[in-house]
């Protein structure tokens, strides 16, 4: 029961931050894949970095708890194709259609209907493709720290990239639009 | 991360630093936060009672929680955080963004039909790679994982090139 409340009350607070920072907003989302407007996609990256440090802050006193996903080469790219297909056309990630259904969106209703049929069919193939795209090229659940060899100098880079992706992108978009 | 003071969108760092901070509260009260997963939580739930034999069947029902657990909540929660929040903002909402508009028309069929479609792309993506733009981009990332960081690269770019496609020079013709 206290993780159902905690789960709760995390949603509620993501889902409306996200809507404050127009995450929510499908054509605030066009406007920022096509670098019209920087806002969203710095949020994004300045959140990452932000919450890295926050989780590391996190392990150093022992607490909470972390699960890294394997990085397959054939999967995990193949799946961000598609994702990213998806997303340039609707506007919505698995995460904001909920929060802009929520607000009201009819056509988030419709993403998030879309999503549990994608994820239904994702659900009855999973045997056959986890197997043939997944496993063959998978690394295992390796991370930054494995590659540096170390955790802090680790966060450091991230934060580092993230920042430095956000301040180009601060520079890219937006450039040429009215 | 300049914006007009007009706006009643929350600037760039203020959301972040907000964000991160619900980030690392799910760190330390559950572990990584995801969205996507949520939709196979539902979907168990439905079909425990549609369909109970062939969930006990399926890899990837069983190696979900069900509707009684912190996913479902969390995104039952995003809903509602989206409600309160869209209800206490000055912008009205939309069903067709304007962008769209311009570019398709008012027809809320065409609209919602891309909107499907979109949503069964993202989905199915999602579940292939395990997780979506929180629970893999945004989590991993956060946990220094290498998977999220390739999967934020490449759904960015791909997601750019797409609305390239899309919407082409839409909105801009007069500028």
């Amino acid at each position: 029961m206290t993780l159902i409340l905690l789960g709760l009350f995390s949603g509620i607070a993501f889902g409306f931050v996200i809507q404050r920072v127009g995450a929510t907003n499908a054509n605030k989302m066009a406007l920022a894949h096509l670098m019209r407007e920087a806002q969203i996609p710095q949020f994004m990256l300045l959140a990452v970095a932000f919450s890295a440090i926050g989780l590391f802050g996190l392990q150093a006193v022992g607490v909470g708890r972390t699960m890294v996903l394997p990085t397959s080469l054939v999967a995990t790219g193949l799946a961000a194709v598609i994702f990213g297909v998806g997303w340039g056309i609707s506007g919505y990630c698995p995460g904001t259609c909920w929060a802009a259904a929520g607000e009201g969106r009819m056509d988030a209703v419709f993403a998030l209907l879309g999503g549990l049929a994608g994820a239904a069919t994702f659900a009855q193939f999973h045997e056959t493709l986890i197997p043939a795209l997944y496993l063959p090229t998978s690394q295992g659940p390796i991370t930054l720290s494995d590659w540096l060899g170390s955790s802090w100098l680790a966060v450091v880079v991230l934060v580092a990239a993230m920042s430095g992706a956000a301040w180009l992108v601060g520079k890219l978009w937006g450039r040429d639009s009215a | 991360m300049k914006q007009n003071n007009n706006s009643p969108y929350w600037s760039v760092m203020p959301a972040a630093v907000a964000l991160a901070g619900i980030i690392v509260f799910i760190f330390a009260t559950f572990g990584p936060p995801a969205s996507s997963s949520g939709f196979i939580t539902l979907l168990k739930g439905v079909l425990a009672h549609l369909a109970p034999g062939y969930i006990a069947t399926k890899q990837h029902y069983l190696m979900m929680p069900g509707p009684g657990s912190w996913l479902m909540a969390f995104v039952l929660g995003m809903a509602i955080g989206g409600f309160i929040a869209g209800r206490t903002f000055s912008v009205p909402v939309r069903d067709v963004p304007e962008l769209w508009e311009k570019r398709f028309g008012k027809s809320r069929v065409k609209r919602f039909l891309a909107a499907f479609i979109g949503g069964f792309l993202i989905l199915f993506g999602a579940r292939l790679a395990g997780g979506c733009t929180l629970g893999l981009f945004i989590s991993g990332s956060t946990q220094l994982a290498i998977s999220g960081l390739y999967f934020g690269v490449v759904i960015f770019a791909v997601a750019m090139l797409t609305a390239r496609l899309v919407y082409g020079r839409t909105g801009k013709e007069k500028s």
